[in-house]
């Protein structure tokens, strides 16, 4: 086990050094550099390109830079972004990830948590009429064009009905007085969602052990109140008071994205459940759980789901992978300036430090969770655990 | 006034399939009395499962109920509507699966599968109630308490057979269908499976099914049995009286082809040619292709197939109490 | 007498495999989504071939209706009026009233001599639908059912294209990696991790940088894009599932040679799998297509994606229904079309899986 460690890591830190020149040979071999939009200025003293060039070292040869980039890298010196100068790459993370992060949970569990249900349902539903409909339009929602059906959403919700913002992730007037940064405000509704979050989950967890169905149920409802009032004492209280009124603002801004994103992404959880559910159902154990008398909902939540939720949730793990990748088109058409979108400018006007910076982030992502897959993987089908443990 | 603990009258059973009505089970009737244990013997495909599977009212999605009666304890159980059916099932009947192997899910520990049985139909008992009960099963079983906390695919086939029966028998349940549950298992566990099931039945005063295509189990473990054949039964009666008095061609032919380890030897006699399909309209007797002596009626299948009492108890089919 | 035999063996295998085939066919047909999504498959690979032929038989002009470069205008008269600036007015009730259909707006016109009150004769684009134009005209004349059509040829072949390099790809690398196992199967992960790792959109646009896209180019990319990453992983542990049957085992202790064995038993076994694939990816190419010719960076003269990139560029998208012509067909084309081939993928998975289908 431990050997198997060992040489994952390895592995995993080779295929990154691997990754980090890859990249940035890629960057410099785009056409053109981060400056050029300076020679269009035709009052520019002559030499002040050159000059600008100088400084940012990029007339040097492309090994020593290179060289230099890499070493700086593992130092933890990412430099300067030619665009945001004098911001460091780390800053524009540290800034434009929350954004991301907080817009893109949300989906996720949203989707993965909808798709799930959804999915159990059209399994266990087999050969009904709403089934084969359900599904069609389950499939359509997955394979939408997304920049249309997005434009659409904007348009109806946004211009039609004029009931959500079209755009941006708050509203500038609201904020001029503003004592904090978004990001403050930004980070301290990450931090509660994650914390309630986590502690549903711990509840469910904790009462899993429970023998009576009844007081299981009771227990969990009684947890969710609880998290409920604390939540409401929460904001309406000292620090958290002041920035209330700034977070519904954010939070409004959420709900056009997070409802369109959702839309479109539960579609994938639900036809990978309902697939893997149907398979499950030909097994021989559910025969025997329907020949102990369980109900049909205890049935398909505690036997099939369970099994299914394998596949699931690694593929739910891969998707947070993708999550800054997919941001980058959302982004775009809803303008909420996060991660996406800094990768996307980074790329584009050839701004080599935050783009290296960000790609190794992703990079670093991507690594981590495929490992985090095959981990957890292992972990929820217990003959795998202990296989490997043996 | 019942000291039948379960009554089947006329049940016939079909499944729908693409190529037309397959007809599973044809008129079956027979009557298990408290504390009997029926034996069900016949070939693979003969419709033996799906007896069992009506049952307990666990057809497959395509298969149909067409007639019949099945009564147990007196209560009715065809036409019960599926909340009225959980209850009886596991608590009135329950079954020990063929191909045990796959009964158990593998996610979930074995003690916590038998419970969740048990909590179904007694949600008042604790914890620790349970966990006694399943304790005692075990113990009847030949297995240890700390298996209650062990995933399926520790166990070895023998191991999660027992804890099969021991499932089967978690609800207390009036009757028990055993179908084929020693097949895959390998002759030495066989034997110790058998004596765990007489053993059980004895001390707990079980009715029992049990379901084999193997002859000689069938004639250790039960008191009455009927042989099927093409989904009907064709000869029915108490163990001995049929071993020593068969009276159906293919029960006669059943009892010559199984060699034995005692007497003469003797050339095994074997059956030609296969089951008829059974799709569509079945006419006359099923079995007269391969019978080695038919009279002219049953060549003609023209006969109405009855089962005729041969003495106390033996029924056979009418064809062969004609013949010989 | 060999020779008897081995063709006897030949029309032999001939026949277990059409018998199979149209046992195949049988089981697809009873897939209600299968059937569905492959109508619509039908439907829109109709379209595509539909125009070419309407091209050859004169039905249709080109000069008129060639979707790049046709042109018809119709001429319409519109009276000029002054839109106020606030409602309601005796004439209209909204600012969406104004103009009301046959007028228009005089501050649209930058002929400075014409005035309110006068009549305008103008081209009428983007038309909306009428007999001569089944789905109206877009902002410069051209026909946008020929359009959608030539979109459709488009579609086609790309999604093909690029499916069967990604397969292709996907299947022999996931079943080398299963069957070589140890350093080749670690190797073939880190590749693939690689190719995870780097985000699919910003690389695209870095590519396109480089080069100018045309939709050869696209598809082969988007293959190896797709064939190097996720999907070996997912074909080698099916790969990995077939190395473990017996069959497997005696062909090498017959002493089949480890390529034999991989060419003529596991790659057969994996087959199935890498045809779904293959109809899933198509769903994926279609889809990628669209969203990069609707970002503007592909070098395409027609697609769907491109005519939706038009109609935002114009400034279409956000009337609404007004200009709807513009804005549905493309979109829905895009999703029933990616949508059919998912369907058509799900009816295969039938097939192929016995326990996914419902007797």
């Amino acid at each position: 086990m431990a050997r198997y460690l060992i040489n994952r890591a390895l592995q995993m830190v080779l295929v990154f050094n691997i990754f980090l020149v890859f990249s940035y040979l890629l960057f410099n071999a785009m056409p053109g550099n981060a400056f050029q939009n300076l020679l269009l200025n035709p009052s520019l003293p002559p030499d002040a390109y050159e000059k600008t060039l100088e400084l940012y070292g990029l007339n040097e040869p492309l090994f020593e830079r290179l060289k230099l980039y890499i070493i700086n890298f593992y130092k933890g010196d990412f430099g300067y972004s030619y665009i945001y100068y004098p911001k460091s790459p780390v800053e524009l993370i540290a800034e434009r990830l929350p954004r991301t992060l907080m817009l893109f949970s949300i989906v996720n569990i949203f989707a993965f948590y909808t798709g799930f249900l959804v999915g159990k349902i059209l399994a266990w539903r087999r050969g009904s009429k709403s089934e084969t409909w359900i599904t069609i339009t389950s499939v359509f929602s997955y394979t939408v064009f997304y920049p249309w059906f997005a434009l659409i959403m904007l348009w109806f919700f946004g211009l039609k009905l004029g009931w959500l913002p079209i755009g941006k992730f708050l509203y500038p007037e609201k904020w001029y007085d503003a004592p904090f940064d978004s990001d403050v405000v930004f980070v301290n509704m990450i931090w509660f969602t994650v914390i309630v979050s986590l502690v549903q989950f711990l509840v469910y967890v904790f009462t899993r052990n429970i023998e009576s169905l009844s007081s299981r149920r009771n227990l969990r409802f009684t947890s969710f109140l609880i998290i409920l009032i604390t939540s409401y004492f929460y904001w309406n209280t000292g620090e958290a008071l002041v920035r209330k009124p700034y977070a519904a603002d954010i939070a409004f801004h959420m709900i056009l994205p997070v409802f369109t994103v959702t839309l479109l992404a539960f579609a994938g959880t639900a036809l990978l459940t309902r697939t893997t559910m149907m398979e499950v159902l030909k097994e021989d154990y559910i025969l025997t759980a329907r020949a102990k008398g369980l109900s049909q909902k205890r049935i398909r939540d505690r036997h099939a789901a369970r099994t299914a939720l394998l596949p699931v949730v690694t593929s739910f793990i891969f998707t947070i992978v993708t999550i800054i990748d997919g941001s980058v088109l959302t982004e775009q058409i809803f303008s909420w300036p996060g991660m996406g979108q800094l990768i996307l400018q980074a790329v584009l006007r050839e701004d080599i430090p935050t783009a290296m910076a960000t790609f190794s982030f992703l990079g670093i992502f991507a690594l981590v969770a495929h490992f985090l897959a095959d981990v957890s993987y292992a972990y929820l089908d217990p003959r795998i655990r202990i296989k490997s443990q043996g | 006034m019942n000291e039948n603990i379960l009554s089947v009258k006329n049940l016939n059973m079909h499944y729908e399939t693409i190529s037309g009505n397959v007809s599973a089970v044809r008129n079956v009737s027979f009557d298990i009395k408290k504390g009997e244990s029926f034996g069900l013997v016949g070939e693979s495909g003969c419709g033996k499962t799906s007896v069992a599977m009506s049952l307990v009212q666990l057809q497959a999605d395509n298969a149909v109920i067409s007639e019949g009666s099945i009564k147990l304890d007196g209560k009715e159980l065809i036409g019960l509507s599926e909340s009225e059916l959980r209850t009886v099932r596991w608590d009135g009947i329950s079954i020990v699966f063929q191909g045990a192997m796959n009964a158990w899910n593998p996610v979930i520990k074995i003690g916590e599968q038998i419970r969740e049985a048990i909590r179904e139909h007694y949600p008042e008992n604790t914890k620790a109630q349970n966990i006694e009960k399943i304790t005692e099963l075990f113990s009847m079983v030949g297995l240890d308490q700390n298996i209650m906390d062990r995933f399926p695919h520790e166990l070895s086939g023998g191991m999660k057979q027992r804890a099969v029966i021991a499932l089967a028998l978690s609800c207390d349940p009036k009757l028990v269908i055993a179908d084929e549950p020693t097949t895959a298992l390998d002759v030495v566990i066989q034997d110790q499976i058998l004596n765990e099931i007489k053993k059980v039945q004895d001390l707990l005063g079980l009715s029992l099914i049990y379901i084999s295509h193997d002859i000689a189990v069938i004639a250790e473990m039960t008191t009455t049995m009927a042989v099927m054949y093409a989904g009907s039964i064709v000869e029915m009666g108490p163990t001995d009286e049929v071993f020593k008095n068969p009276k159906h061609a293919y029960t006669r032919l059943l009892l010559e082809s199984t060699p034995s380890v005692v007497g003469d030897k003797k050339k095994l006699r074997s059956l030609d040619g296969e089951p008829p399909s059974l799709i569509g309209d079945i006419k006359g007797c099923t079995f007269s292709p391969r019978c080695p002596e038919p009279t002219d009626d049953c060549k003609n299948q023209t006969l109405e197939m009855k089962l005729i009492e041969i003495s106390n108890g033996h029924f056979a089919d009418i064809c062969c109490v004609n013949c010989k | 007498m060999d020779n008897k035999n081995t063709k006897n063996e030949k029309n032999i295998r001939k026949e277990i495999r059409k018998a199979s085939i149209n046992k195949n066919w049988t089981l697809f047909k009873q897939s209600k989504l299968g059937v569905i999504g492959l109508g619509i498959v039908v439907f829109f690979a109709f379209l595509a071939i539909l125009q070419p032929l309407l091209f050859l038989t004169g039905v249709w002009e080109e000069s008129v209706y060639d979707p790049v470069v046709g042109y018809e205008s119709e001429k319409v008269t519109l009276l000029v009026v002054k839109c106020p600036q606030e409602y309601p007015t005796e004439q209209y009730e909204t600012k969406n009233d104004c103009p009301a259909k046959g007028e228009v707006n005089s501050v649209v016109i930058f002929n400075p001599s014409v005035k309110v009150g006068d009549y305008y004769e103008t081209s009428l684009q983007p038309a909306p639908p009428s007999s001569k134009h089944i789905l109206g005209t877009d902002s410069l004349g051209r026909d946008i059912f020929s359009q959608l059509m030539e979109g459709s040829q488009v579609a086609f072949i790309l999604g093909l294209l690029s499916a069967t390099v990604g397969v292709a790809l996907s299947t022999i690398l996931g079943s080398i990696a299963a069957f070589f196992g140890g350093r080749v199967d670690a190797y073939l992960m880190r590749q693939s991790d690689l190719v995870l790792m780097l985000p699919f959109l910003p690389l695209l646009f870095i590519i396109s940088a480089f080069v100018e896209l045309q939709v050869w180019h696209l598809a082969v990319v988007l293959g190896v894009l797709g064939g190097l990453g996720g999907s070996v992983i997912t074909i080698k542990s099916a790969a990995l599932q077939v190395k473990v049957k017996p069959f497997v085992d005696s062909a090498r202790i017959t002493g089949g040679s480890r390529m034999r064995i991989l060419f003529s038993h596991i790659l057969p076994n994996v087959a199935p799998l890498a045809l779904l694939f293959m109809v899933f990816s198509v769903t994926g190419a279609i889809a990628s297509e669209s969203v990069l010719s609707f970002l503007g960076l592909l070098n395409i003269d027609m697609s769907w994606g491109l005519m939706i990139y038009l109609s935002q560029t114009d400034g279409y998208i956000f009337s609404g229904m007004k200009y709807w012509w513009l804005i549905l067909p493309a979109g829905l084309s895009v999703t029933f079309l990616a949508g059919g081939f998912y369907l058509v993928g799900r009816g295969l998975d039938e097939v192929f899986n016995p326990r996914l289908r419902q007797r």
